[in-house]
This record gives C-alpha cells, sequence and structure tokens, in this order.
C-alpha cells in the first residue's frame, strides 16, 4: 500500500521532469529525478559560496566553477541541452575536482539541495569523458579513493591514467634516452618559474649525495626505482639546474612524492627538496593545461 | 587558555569521534575552545596545485583567529604544517604578506602576523601539561602496548614547525605512558602512514601503509595512536581495504589519541565515539584496571 503510493508520487514527479529538456541531455539522463529536481530548486542565494571550504581559492584560480553557487549553474545549463563549449565542460570538471568533500555546501542549503553528492555524480561522469584532469594528482583525490568501491576499477584508474599520459606526453625528452644532454641549461625558464618562495630556489645548492633519494620512502618501495619513478630526488633537483623541464615534470617522483619532507629534513645543503617538488608540480599543471588543454 | 578550533575539512564529516573526544579531553582540563565559522580550507591539496591559492586559503584562516584575538590549534597535521607553513613564509618574506593582504583586506581581514598555530599534541604537552594530565587520570592501561605515530607534517620541516625533535622526538610517547600504557620503540615510528598518495596511486600508498603496520606488529604493539585524522583514516578505512586486498589475517587497529586519554579518565565511550572507529577498538577497554594504583604514602 504504502509502496503503491510513493510509486504513484515517483510517477507523477517523472511527468513533471520529463516535460523539461532534461530528458535529452546525457547529463540530464545521468542524474537521478532528486538531483534534477534540486537542480531546478536552487535559488542561486549564494550561500554555499559563501560557507564553501575552498572557494577562496578563486581568487587565485580564475575558474568561477570554483563556487559551489556557480557549479550549479553549470551543471544545470549542461542539463537543460545548452551545448557547453569544451572549455567550460573543463572548467566545470575542475571545478568539482578542487573539491575537499567536506560537505558544508550540503549542511547550510537553506533549500536543502544535497549538493555534496552532486558534485561527487558530476565529477564521476565528468572525468569519464577523457578530458585530463591534473587536480586528480593530488590529496583532492584521498575522497575518491576512500570511495573507490562505488566505482568500477576501470573508471577509478582512468582519470588518473589519463592526467598521467598528458603530462607523458609534453614531455618528449622522457622518451628519448639515448638523446645526449648538454650540460649548460637548457631551459632557463624552469629556474627561473622556482621563484613563489625562496625554499624553491636552494635547488642550485644541490651537489648531489644522493641523501635525499636514500631516505625516501617511496624510492626505497621499488628495487628497480628509476624504472617506476623516472628521475630520483637528488636527479630532479639536478634538472631543475640544468633546466630539463621534461625530464623533471615527467617522472613519476614529482607524483608519487608523499611530502613526507624526509629529503628536506635531512639534505646536507638546506636544499628544501620537498618545497622544491611541490613548486614543479604547480609548474607543471600550469604548463600542460597550456599545451593540452 | 584558549584556543580557536580549526577542525578542518575532514574531521566534521568523516571523523567525528575525534573533534567529540577532543572535546571532551579538553574540558576537562581546561582549555577552552572558540569555534570559528568562517574558517576554510587550510590550503593542503591546493599546494599542488597553485602555491598561491594554497598561501592565502591558509593565510585567510589565521587572519580570521587573529582578529579575534586567539591563537589557533588544530587537530589535523597536515593542517597543522599547511598553516605553519603559511605564518613562516608570511615572516619571511614581505612581498608575499603584501601580496596576500591585498586580497584579504578586500575582506577587511589583513594578517599582521601575530597567530601562533599549535596542534592538539603540543597543548597537551605544552600547555596542560604530561603532570596535570596525570591528575586527572582515572583508570590506568595495564601492559596496553601502544606503538604512537608521530605523522610527518607535525615533525618535518623541522625548521618551520618546532612540533618536538624531528629525529628523536618523546612528546607523544610521554603523553602516550601518561595514560599507563607502554609507548613502544618501533623502527618505522617516523615514516608516513601513506595517506598523502592515497586517492593518487594506491599500490604504492597501500605498500606503504602495510609495511608501516606489520612494523608495529613485529615490534610487539597492540594498537596504533594517532593525532591526524589523514593519519588515521589511513590506518583504519584503508588498512580494512588493504585486509581485504591484500589477504592480512590480522589487524593493527588505530585509536586516536583523545580516545585514548579519554579512556583513561573515564570518559564514556559514547562521547569518545569508539564504535566509529571502522577497525574495531572496543576491547582496549578492558585492559583498563577499575581504579588507580594509590601512590605509597611516604
Amino acid at each position: 500500500m504504502k509502496l503503491g503510493f510513493y510509486r504513484r508520487i515517483q510517477k507523477g514527479l517523472k511527468i513533471l521532469i520529463h516535460s523539461r529538456p532534461f530528458s535529452q541531455s546525457w547529463m540530464g539522463r545521468s542524474l537521478s529525478m532528486i538531483q534534477l529536481m534540486e537542480l531546478d530548486a536552487c535559488t542561486h542565494c549564494g550561500m554555499c559560496t559563501s560557507r564553501c571550504s575552498v572557494g577562496i581559492a578563486f581568487e587565485e584560480i580564475p575558474n568561477i566553477n570554483i563556487l559551489p553557487s556557480e557549479k550549479l549553474a553549470s551543471i544545470k545549463a549542461l542539463a537543460s541541452g545548452r551545448p557547453l563549449e569544451e572549455r567550460e565542460i573543463r572548467d566545470l570538471q575542475e571545478g568539482v575536482t578542487l573539491c575537499t568533500n567536506c560537505y558544508r555546501c550540503t549542511v547550510v542549503c537553506p533549500v536543502g539541495i544535497d549538493l555534496q553528492n552532486l558534485w561527487i555524480k558530476v565529477r564521476g561522469l565528468l572525468l569519464q569523458r577523457g578530458i585530463p584532469e591534473l587536480s586528480v594528482l593530488s590529496p583532492f583525490s584521498f575522497y575518491r579513493g576512500l570511495m573507490k568501491e562505488e566505482t568500477t576499477q576501470g573508471d577509478y584508474d582512468r582519470p588518473l591514467t589519463q592526467a598521467r599520459e598528458a603530462i607523458a606526453s609534453q614531455c618528449d625528452l622522457l622518451r628519448n634516452r639515448e638523446k645526449i644532454l648538454p650540460l649548460t641549461s637548457a631551459d632557463r625558464r624552469l629556474q627561473d618559474g622556482l621563484n613563489l618562495s625562496t625554499q624553491a630556489k636552494t635547488f642550485s645548492a644541490c651537489f648531489g649525495c644522493q641523501t635525499c633519494t636514500t631516505v625516501c620512502p617511496v624510492v626505497g618501495n621499488y628495487d628497480r626505482p628509476q624504472e617506476a619513478l623516472g628521475l630520483l630526488p637528488h636527479q630532479i633537483m639536478q634538472a631543475a639546474g640544468l633546466g630539463l623541464r621534461d625530464l623533471a615534470f615527467g617522472s613519476n617522483m614529482l607524483w608519487d612524492c608523499l611530502t613526507c619532507y624526509q629529503c628536506q629534513e635531512q639534505c646536507p645543503q638546506g636544499v628544501c627538496v620537498t618545497d622544491v617538488l611541490y613548486e614543479l608540480k604547480n609548474l607543471a599543471v600550469k604548463y600542460v593545461k597550456e599545451k593540452v588543454l | 587558555m584558549k584556543f580557536a578550533l580549526f577542525l578542518g575539512c575532514q574531521i566534521p564529516i568523516r571523523l567525528k569521534q575525534y573533534e567529540t573526544s577532543s572535546r571532551a579531553i579538553l574540558e576537562r582540563l581546561g582549555v577552552g575552545l572558540v569555534d570559528i565559522e568562517e574558517f576554510n580550507c587550510c590550503g593542503y591539496p591546493l599546494r599542488n596545485i597553485e602555491f598561491k591559492a594554497f598561501l592565502l586559503s591558509s593565510v585567510r584562516n589565521l587572519a580570521l583567529a587573529e582578529k579575534k584575538k586567539l591563537n589557533v590549534m588544530t587537530l589535523c597535521q597536515c593542517c597543522y604544517g599547511s598553516l605553519k607553513k603559511a605564518n613562516f613564509l608570511l615572516k619571511e618574506n614581505a612581498s608575499l604578506r603584501k601580496e596576500v593582504n591585498a586580497i584579504l583586506e578586500r575582506e577587511g581581514l589583513p594578517y599582521e602576523g601575530k597567530v601562533e598555530v599549535k596542534h592538539l599534541l603540543n597543548v597537551l604537552h605544552q600547555e596542560v601539561g604530561v603532570e596535570a594530565i596525570k591528575k586527572k587520570i582515572a583508570k590506568t592501561f595495564k601492559g596496553l602496548k601502544i606503538a604512537a605515530h608521530y605523522g610527518c607534517h607535525a615533525l618535518r620541516p623541522s625548521q618551520v614547525v618546532g612540533f618536538d625533535n624531528p629525529v628523536s622526538p618523546s612528546i607523544f610517547d610521554q603523553l602516550v605512558e601518561a595514560t599507563g600504557a607502554e609507548s613502544i620503540s618501533w623502527p618505522m615510528r617516523l615514516e608516513c602512514c601513506g595517506a598523502p598518495l592515497w586517492g593518487i596511486n594506491d599500490e604504492l600508498s597501500m605498500d606503504l601503509t602495510l609495511k608501516k603496520l606489520n612494523d608495529g606488529k613485529e615490534s610487539g604493539a597492540e594498537y596504533l595512536c594517532v593525532a591526524c585524522p589523514y593519519c588515521h583514516l589511513q590506518f583504519d578505512a584503508v588498512q580494512k581495504k588493504i585486509l581485504a586486498q591484500r589477504g592480512v589475517d590480522h589487524s593493527l587497529p588505530s585509536i586516536l589519541y583523545p580516545q585514548l586519554l579519554g579512556l583513561s579518565m573515564g570518559i564514556d565511550s559514547g562521547t569518545l565515539g569508539l564504535k566509529m572507529n571502522e577497525i574495531p577498538i572496543i576491547e582496549i577497554e578492558r585492559l583498563q584496571t577499575e581504579q588507580m594504583e594509590i601512590p605509597a604514602q611516604k
């Protein structure tokens, strides 16, 4: 009896929803009925944005989809079948990925929209469309990992592989192992780019003693670390000095760094190894984004 | 003694027991907590993507605390490391300070650099003191072997965080031993839990976590003790996945420090959220002696 009543209500709601253009777009078809209703229910009051944990990042990363209220507007447009430009879809993808999954948006929404689960759903959908998203290679992916049983192994791994492939595709030198390298700086822009903090400039003090590499738990995890990781920490410091951007950006070591700071703590030359790796990642994200995305 | 409590993004939604147990022990120890609703992400995950976005996020929190004339206490070691780093950078680099403040001033939140960032363990050890904690102990643990996990972002880079001796730290061991438990010495105690790579390279992350767990077990530990949501989620939720995926037969359960201390203070297991840990820790209660030993009178 109870179920029958519920089904009738659901049927009535489905007619309402399907009378809207939602059913014609892939996004509209992929979201649940409740989520489509929620898209309609948003009053764009901005409460979610005012309390968003990462909203402040918008000041430095000019992508309006970082802000929840704007993210929702983009999703609504996509679900309504409005063709979004490739650029806009990429921005939305970045917007739903740069999220700490703190659920504050859901908690504060005065209409009661479950915003967090909408981002999670849309993130899942967009990341399967083949556009590489480099921010999956950051602790923003921690929650995605905790929830990995909810996706198939293939769908789970794909965005991670794609991001690494997008980086590797811009690093020709990595594939050309026979090439003889000059000992003068190949690209001064790389060294000049390592300038956000004074710590990042310390790479030039590296004298190649390999202490960083010896104490690195990631390096220690492999029998043949160079096969798995590419350049090792001390070699990345040297690559920064020589301006060998491809080798630094393309090495898995950079993206598999734990940021545990063992290397930096023990460097006899005071090279802030972890801080250099952090800034190299920033430069790589920027570089690859400009080239591929 | 009053602090602005910085919970970060993980604890309020995924680890409520860390918050409730921390509040309970701190209340008994006379540490006042102020909640600042406007706090945002500490910037930790943003640091991999965009340095200035990290810095701005971090400093905004410090500015909010400064406005209330409070120092910040974090429960998360990654938040602690990020806020410490931001504080350090702004102190040494005038041009960064100017740049960040130009944005924050629009919100009326210029940061002058007056805030001190502390982690829960610092507060317990330095501000409250081990002796004062011991006075509040109602039940002691007898023969319980604990492997204290320090956590990378609390210890290093020592020049920035100044948490404890980075090579031979002892504050966490002292705090564990205040409950009567034995804080064992184990070779990998200062290594990373593996959490920073969870979701990025799961196989590698599991390798590192498993090594650490095995080392703890081989050294005789019955429980791991942690004071960071990332470390705990890695040793709890992720360990559960590792046990299934790698066919490991027995676990090394993780207990949050305020849960351990809370039990010794006689706080009920509901408030401490003992049942909320994924790998059960409820058995630990049995290892407590009913009454505190009365020291012999001289």
